[in-house]
């Protein structure tokens, strides 16, 4: 206690009977979380302002003439607060009516259904019927632009999204029109959202099914879905996403709380972008043999012939390909080889960039980047040259001359013709796509997207982040990481990879820039990479 | 001061305020020279003041308007906190707030538009549209309902020949209903325009109404 005149910097209360301690400033709602007590809140939300409005999170708090919200009443030493009194259990239920009288009760047809603080709040502690004899009002639905699709009648009024559009996004376009039981989010008139590039975002922090994506309308329900960790393969920034898969399909990517990178948020162009790893008509199998003698085959038989080949061309002159989509453990293993194979010539990846950066102005350490691709830096540390235009085209003329080995992995050669390669004396494509200029390649072997697999990228911050598998890959294909750690292994009489957490301990191992990581040290906010090689 | 002959259809006494003509309370030189005289300039443009019969699209803060503009912006610290006179002065000019009138403030004061539509739509007395040259608020609320507001306000609409919340033929009545116009002790309450007509029964309408009519035939 603060008697003996020293200011301490923890405050002690009991919340629900139990005590506990936390920083001082911290608000009732916070410390009850720190007990694992979630005290019902819509208006609060840790990356907005707390204007106190929704008038759910009320608690007692023993002295205090009525109840207190808890989002913005801080801690204080010897509160005694009651979250679960009669008298606030009695106050929830009766503000949950409120918001049930005009609330339409369109679950069964409501995106938000199974994720819907409104339903939860409702089913554990609401009136079990309602009261209410009046017809309920009715606004229909409006079309913001962008992706995002208004429910007025599920609207809660907790006015999350115009405060993310006022305060982070710093784009004054919504507001809250009319007042009373007229009152609906509203951009100006018809001007909508269009163009705002982070509009997304207030979508996910609707507590109700008000604000859904247009994208995700009606396309799977949130219980079906799997939540996977990962890490948006859309620009080196890197955010923190889950994806969210039912039937082996990508339906949405989610941003993931992570302070360093993304906060909260996500861009759109991010958020969009997900089809591609859905995209049918993948390679299955290996197939071995140039031009008109490729011949289907099987892992075993493809591999074995493959380390002949690279034991045959020892001393060679290599040339690898990479990409910037491949993970850290893909490239780390593929420049390996390549210094193993022969006489490494050069490490080459494309990647596309977009003309200009966009930061997030109330966060600006979330920004989509011009590299739009996620390991164009771990690409770089890992030794691979940037080749090519800022359409990802063009600079393999080495690489397609080349007649050493050839390797290439990741890199679908959009813009090559089928002469590529057809100089070289082996020529390894390991891909997820064919590709006329694969024509050439003796092995093609098939291998998984990043969303298949697992492992780490490096983002622009210098962070190497974690991503895990959130869909089965088609056919028999492998993650790059194992073909190649695999026929490492068997040039050098090593140990072939059998994890992802193998594969990176080997580029820690050989790149000083990794040093000290490990697989489980990365976890699921990521690790800072060393900050001279950042 | 008039010296009409005075009846009382159910309004408070003559106590003289009631008695200004439409013109003396509406008129341009009253509304337009209270800041000029060094009064308070944020309530220059406020209630009663701003139900004028204007052009719509009269232009906005020119000439001695910008001057009154300026001395409102000048009294707030923020453009936040101008933005109600500033409404105030625009309906005052133009007699409602439209859409573009929503945008021209803003880009005024350097709001955010959908800012000034959340602010407009949010207080009743902004017209979000054209009204007529007599707004009658007949308040519906608790002690005025009791003693039969609802019917008071359907008398209005009949005798306007009228839907609520719309103007007559001859835009001259606009009868919308109003929540407490603080007048409870003399139910019912009807706010026209700038005035307060208080104990209005049903059998008091036709006789506001005429007087009304016969005030817009003098001027």
């Amino acid at each position: 206690m603060a008697d003996n005149g020293r200011k301490a910097d923890t405050v002690t209360l009991t919340i629900d009977g139990h005590e506990v301690t936390v920083p001082k400033g911290m608000s009732l709602l916070h410390a009850a979380e720190a007990l694992g007590v979630e005290v019902p809140h819509y208006c609060y939300h840790p990356g907005l302002s707390a204007p106190a409005q929704c008038r759910i999170c009320l608690v007692e708090v023993e002295g205090a003439p009525k109840l207190q919200p808890s989002c913005v009443t801080m801690a204080q030493d010897g509160q005694v607060v009651h979250t679960e009194s009669a008298q606030a259990r009695r106050m929830r239920q009766g503000v949950l009516e409120f918001y049930l009288v005009n609330h339409p009760l369109d679950c069964p047809i409501c995106d938000m259904s199974g994720e819907c603080k409104l339903q939860d709040y409702v089913f554990n502690e609401g009136r079990e019927h309602g009261r209410g004899r009046e017809p309920k009002r009715v606004f229909g639905r409006d079309d913001f632009g962008g992706d995002v699709l208004y429910y007025g009648d599920r609207c809660v009024m907790c006015t999350r999204c115009v405060r993310f559009m006022d305060e982070v996004a710093r784009d004054g376009r919504l507001t809250v029109v009319e007042r009373g039981d007229r009152a609906v989010i509203d951009t100006f008139f018809e001007s909508g959202l269009d163009g705002a590039s982070f509009a997304g975002n207030i979508v996910d922090i609707c507590p109700v099914g008000a604000l859904v994506s247009k994208d995700f309308l009606h396309k799977a329900r949130a219980w079906d879905l799997d939540h996977t960790e990962s890490v948006c393969p859309n620009c080196s920034q890197g955010c923190n996403i889950d994806l969210h898969t039912r039937d082996n399909l990508v339906q949405r990517l989610k941003p993931r709380e992570n302070p360093e990178v993304n906060g909260h948020w996500m861009c759109d162009y991010g958020r969009a972008n997900y089809e591609w790893l859905n995209r049918p008509g993948r390679l299955e199998a290996p197939a071995v043999g140039r031009g008109d003698k490729r011949r289907a085959s099987d892992w075993q038989h493809a591999l074995h012939a493959l380390f002949e080949r690279l034991a045959e061309a020892g001393g060679a002159s290599v040339r690898v390909v990479g990409s910037a989509f491949s993970s850290n453990e893909a490239l780390g293993a593929l420049r390996a080889l390549g210094e193993q194979a022969g006489t490494l010539q050069a490490g080459v990846f494309r990647s596309r960039r977009a003309e200009d950066e966009d930061p997030l102005p109330g966060f600006p350490i979330l920004v989509r980047r011009r590299d739009l691709a996620p390991n164009v830096d771990g690409a770089g540390i890992l030794g691979f040259t940037r080749v090519g235009d800022d359409d990802g085209a063009g600079g393999l003329e080495e690489a397609a001359d080349h007649d050493g080995v050839l390797i290439v992995v990741g890199d679908e050669l959009a813009d090559q013709d089928e002469s590529f390669g057809a100089k070289a004396g082996l020529f390894v494509y390991l891909g997820t796509f064919d590709s006329p200029a694969a024509r050439n390649a003796d092995f093609v072997l098939p291998v998984t997207t990043f969303a298949e697999e697992e492992g780490t990228f490096v983002n622009a911050q210098g962070r190497v982040q974690r991503f895990r598998q959130g869909l089965r890959g088609p056919g028999t294909v492998q993650p790059a990481w194992l073909v190649l750690g695999t026929l490492l292994a068997a040039l050098t009489g090593g140990d072939r990879p059998v994890s992802a957490a193998d594969a990176f301990a080997s580029i820690v191992q050989r790149h000083a820039a990794f040093g000290g990581l490990t697989w489980d040290g990365v976890g699921s906010a990521g690790a800072a990479l060393e900050a001279a090689h950042a | 001061m008039s010296d009409a002959p005075f009846r009382n259809p159910g309004w408070a006494g003559n106590t003289g305020e009631f008695d200004l003509s439409e013109d003396d309370v509406r008129g341009a030189t009253y509304a337009g020279e209270r800041p000029a005289e060094g009064r308070h300039p944020s309530t220059s443009a406020s209630y009663p003041f701003m139900l004028v019969e204007r052009d719509p699209y009269a232009p906005l803060f020119e000439g001695p308007h910008r001057e009154r503009y300026e001395k409102i912006r000048s009294r707030y610290p923020t453009a936040m906190a101008a933005l109600l006179p500033a409404l105030n002065l625009a309906q005052e000019l133009r007699g409602h707030i439209s859409p573009e009138t929503m945008d021209e403030v803003a880009s005024l004061l350097g709001l955010s538009s959908a800012y000034v539509r959340g602010v407009a739509t949010f207080y009743t007395m902004y017209n979000k549209r054209p009204v007529g040259r007599f707004l009658i608020q007949v308040c519906t609320n608790i002690s005025c309902n009791i003693c039969g507001a609802d019917e008071v306000l359907a008398a209005f609409l009949e005798h306007t020949r009228t839907e609520l919340g719309d103007t007559s033929d001859d835009g001259n009545f606009t009868v919308v209903e109003a929540e407490c116009l603080a007048a409870c002790g003399f139910p019912t309450c009807v706010q026209i325009n700038e005035r307060y007509f208080e104990d209005v029964s049903v059998g008091d309408v036709p006789d506001i109404l005429e007087r009304l009519t016969d005030e817009l035939a003098a001027d």
